[in-house]
């Protein structure tokens, strides 16, 4: 009873899930978070990439107020992150990096002891899930390989039935097989129950497959925050001859890298505007262009 | 149809939804999917090549708007009747080259254009091969 009438307030929630302004963080003088600000609206899917140490689990730390930020604040469904009550707590799923050991603990034992704070609880799944990864339940946390500590971290955070599932780096351990699994899991989860995501990876062609949106955090900064589809959708690489190149003499609107190209003149990445018309540039004689997949354009921005 | 005849490529530059409403049309013109065959759900679309199920309802429904497909109650999605012939003047288009081409090739060899527009429609009334 609890768990739907839960449920059903939930579903008037038009606060988003989960939203951060200006957070600013630093370690010993580096700054980690640069004034990031950022709001996933419900349902959606976000896919967050950045090369290792761009500052991607700090964000998602900040952002579920695990750790407090030098300034800017977090909220989730707004309430701020480092005042969650037990009720948001409840419909949340983390999965860190790092899953915290519990070592002497044995499988089963670890998930129903957690199980017990959870009204939605989903045990059959939970059953189901051990049974399918061929985990058993007897075996101690402390002897699992990394890619089963992460199995049993991902079951943990789904088994809840999380209307907001926050997961950082979670196919780092897991081999190919795995991790197909868990982006059907993500997606399913997403598509069929409405649950908002997040997570962060640096394997773009995994964010590729399920995220509805993405956003590109580089040396703290968030460079990038966009709906997937539109963001394929606006970038053209052009090549520009060195005749034509020689007569360009302010940045081209929208643009968001110029280099040399290989073979003479230059190669210019831009991004345009949801509805803002391609540069006049693309109709100049000679000028090629090309959309770029989304790695590529992550290395232009970042660049 | 089974959700295996699409081809899913994450790492492209094209958005997945496009990918999927490209080869649907595609396998609509080419008659690989007659009109009325049912498509897979946009469940075992997902579940197959492990992708947001958003995409594939995103495509769906605009190969709906287009006319394409059609939503059937109970029964999901299936090719429409009108999505098999593209309109006269593409089908004309489609062929006006190799037209153009014969009729250059006739007058190099000086064929009388008699002759060979009763060639034609001999080889037209036959059964192809």
């Amino acid at each position: 009873m609890n768990a739907m009438l839960e449920r059903s307030l939930s579903a008037f929630d038009t606060t988003a899930p989960l939203a951060a302004d200006g957070l600013i963080k630093q370690y010993d003088h580096r700054s980690v978070l640069r004034d990031v600000s950022l709001a996933i609206e419900p349902g959606a899917v976000l896919g967050l990439i950045g090369r290792n140490g761009a500052g991607k689990s700090t964000l998602i730390r900040a952002m579920l107020g695990l750790i407090e930020p030098d300034a800017g604040h977090a909220t989730v469904w707004g309430v701020p992150a480092l005042r969650l009550t037990d009720a948001i707590k409840q419909r949340l799923g983390y999965v860190p990096q790092q899953p915290e050991a519990m070592a002497w603990l044995q499988v089963g034992e670890m998930l129903d002891f957690i199980g017990r704070f959870y009204p939605r609880w989903d045990a059959p799944y939970v059953d189901a899930t051990l049974e399918r990864w061929q985990l058993p339940r007897n075996r101690l946390l402390a002897k699992l390989s990394p890619g089963e500590r992460q199995r049993v971290a991902i079951l943990r955070a789904l088994a809840p039935r999380p209307e907001l599932l926050v997961l950082d780096e979670p196919a780092s351990a897991l081999d190919p097989v795995g991790r197909r699994e868990l982006l059907r899991e993500i997606a399913s989860r997403a598509g069929e129950s409405g649950t908002t995501v997040l997570f962060s990876t640096h394997i773009v062609s995994d964010l590729e497959r399920v995220a509805s949106h993405v956003a590109f955090l580089h040396e703290g900064q968030l460079l990038l925050h966009s709906e997937l589809d539109s963001l394929k959708e606006r970038n053209l690489r052009l090549h520009v001859p060195e005749s034509v190149a020689a007569q360009l003499r302010e940045d081209v609107p929208g643009e968001v890298s110029r280099r040399p190209h290989p073979y003479g003149g230059l190669s210019i990445t831009v991004l345009r505007g949801e509805d803002t018309p391609w540069p006049d540039l693309l109709q100049v004689p000679g000028v090629r262009a090309e959309a770029l997949p989304l790695e590529d354009l992550f290395i232009e921005v970042s660049a | 149809m089974d959700a295996s005849l699409l081809s899913i490529q994450p790492n492209a530059a094209e958005p997945l939804y496009r990918q999927i409403t490209g080869q649907i049309r595609r396998l609509v013109a080419g008659g690989v999917l007659r009109p009325g065959e049912t498509l897979p759900s946009v469940r075992d679309v997902a579940g197959l090549h492990a992708i947001n199920p958003m995409t594939v309802s995103k495509a769906y429904s605009q190969l709906e708007a287009e006319g394409v497909l059609l939503r059937l109650r109970g029964k999901g999605m299936v090719v429409a009747d009108l999505a098999a012939p593209p309109d006269l003047a593409t089908r004309w288009a489609l062929i006006d080259p190799a037209l153009d081409a014969l009729a250059r090739q006739a007058r190099e060899l000086e064929l009388p254009a008699d002759a060979l527009l009763d060639r034609l429609k001999t080889r037209l009334t036959e059964d192809p091969q």
